[in-house]
């Protein structure tokens, strides 16, 4: 082989060589993108407040939050990526299941207590980039708490029997009638960031009255607000540019500030969106009809 | 620097357990509704920022005195919460008195990001001044959340 012929060949694998590590390079950036993703809409979803315990200590998502309600008190489950005591087995369609149809990898029937009512509007990408950030963390070994619940709920068939009566799984479908800031509103305000889970009233059997959409609950001893339009009882003074600051700072338009759960909210949640994710919650809320608080 | 020092002598009055029978004729409904319009005027100084900086309204200089305004309602922070003073329409929880080395470190937080927020109003471009509002809002949040009753 001649000396020309060697330097083809070797200035020939010189290129592929290149080509294949910017492949790779491309491929891990694509996959910082893909967390990057999955740990924002982590954030949207308002994972982080529920399933890390209340104290100055916890470890972020391992479960333990006590949530209160008429039926009892549910503990927010770990959802590290622990083998045994997280959801570090679950495959990408055991956890779409879980978030769209509420159903554990063993089949049972979780309780409404999880979101799952408005998470099963969430898009299958957008559930997998969450999966896959969730799974880039450190496994944390921490059994989950038992539920501590009337009698008449303790059964898993009872959430089944729930959900048999109160539930439609079903995938969000934009409004054609309405432009794209609003159906990312729509999107965030009623199924990722599941607002209304606190903020819509709910009948004796905890289901959502959503002829009654944002008009104002109870959570525990606490009142939650109406953010409705109406003018008095709800935020219809509120501009736009009022919510999205105060999604992003907690601070009312009067200068006051939010603390409770909503002060939670801002800061696992809604301060940590883009501006144009907030403005795009605010066109939303801006939408609905006012009400009076029941 | 001046005000720096003074917002410390101050946090530590509060740490110190100062009392309303400090000053002989403050009842404690006195400091309580002291306390009340101290933060009904940092309110309206925030509500009145909070707009400006939006560009909601023309900054026709206003915004100066407003965040002076601030700055010297916070200054008084550390001397509106004597023991004792938890009366009336006051929506202080139990926690100020119980954690005041905690509260006092929050005041102080308020209290410099109060100046940091003049400087700016004074010198600064848009940026500057929406970057230490906003961290401004973070600091009185800090105490909002775990030091008053929740609202509603």
């Amino acid at each position: 082989m001649t000396g020309s012929a060697l330097r083809t060949i070797e200035s020939k694998l010189t290129a592929l060589l290149t080509a294949a590590m910017c492949l790779a390079a491309v491929d891990a950036l694509a996959e910082d993108d893909f967390l990057e993703r999955g740990k924002y809409l982590l954030y949207a979803g308002g994972c982080i407040s529920c399933h890390t315990e209340d104290s100055d200590d916890a470890l972020p998502l391992a479960g333990g939050r006590a949530l209160e309600s008429p039926f009892g008190t549910f503990f927010s489950p770990n959802i590290t990526p622990h083998r045994e005591t997280g959801i570090g087995n679950w495959s990408d369609d055991e956890f779409v299941a879980a978030l769209w149809e509420g159903v554990s990898p063993q089949g049972e029937h979780y309780y409404p207590a999880f979101p799952y009512t408005s998470y099963t509007g969430v898009a299958r990408e957008d559930l997998v980039a969450m999966k896959a950030y969730l799974f880039s963390l450190e496994p944390v070994d921490k059994a989950s708490k038992e539920h501590d619940l009337a009698w008449y709920m303790s059964t898993r068939l009872a959430a089944g029997a729930w959900k048999e009566l109160n539930f439609d799984a079903a995938r969000f479908v934009p409004d054609a009638a309405r432009d794209e800031q609003w159906n990312r509103g729509a999107y965030l305000v009623r199924h990722l960031g599941h607002c209304g889970e606190c903020h819509t009233p709910r009948s004796m059997l905890g289901v959502l009255q959503m002829d009654q959409e944002m008009a104002g609950s109870h959570l525990g001893d606490e009142s939650v607000p109406n953010i409705t339009q109406h003018r008095v009882d709800g935020i219809g003074r509120w501009s736009a540019s009022d919510i999205e600051y105060f999604l992003d700072l907690g601070m009312l338009p009067d200068g006051d500030f939010a603390g409770s759960s909503m002060g939670e909210v801002i800061d696992d949640n809604t301060s940590n969106l883009t501006r144009e994710d907030r403005l795009a919650i605010a066109a939303y809320l801006k939408s609905v009809p006012p009400r009076e608080t029941p | 620097m001046v005000r720096k020092l003074i917002s410390i002598s101050t946090a530590v009055a509060v740490t110190m357990g100062c009392s309303i029978h400090a000053a002989a004729d403050t009842t404690p409904e006195d400091a309580a509704d002291y306390r009340i319009a101290i933060m009904t005027t940092l309110r309206g100084h925030i509500g009145a920022s909070s707009m400006t900086v939006r560009g909601l309204v023309e900054d026709r200089g206003q915004l100066v005195n407003h965040a002076q305004g601030l700055a010297n309602s916070a200054m008084e922070l550390g001397n509106i919460f004597p023991e004792g003073s938890n009366v009336g329409e006051s929506e202080a929880l139990p926690l100020i008195w119980e954690e005041s080395e905690e509260f006092a470190a929050a005041i102080v937080k308020v209290q410099d990001a109060s100046l940091e927020f003049v400087e700016a109003a004074e010198n600064g471009d848009a940026e500057a001044i929406g970057g230490a509002f906003r961290s401004l809002g973070m600091a009185c949040r800090g105490c909002h959340d775990r030091f008053r009753v929740a609202h509603d």
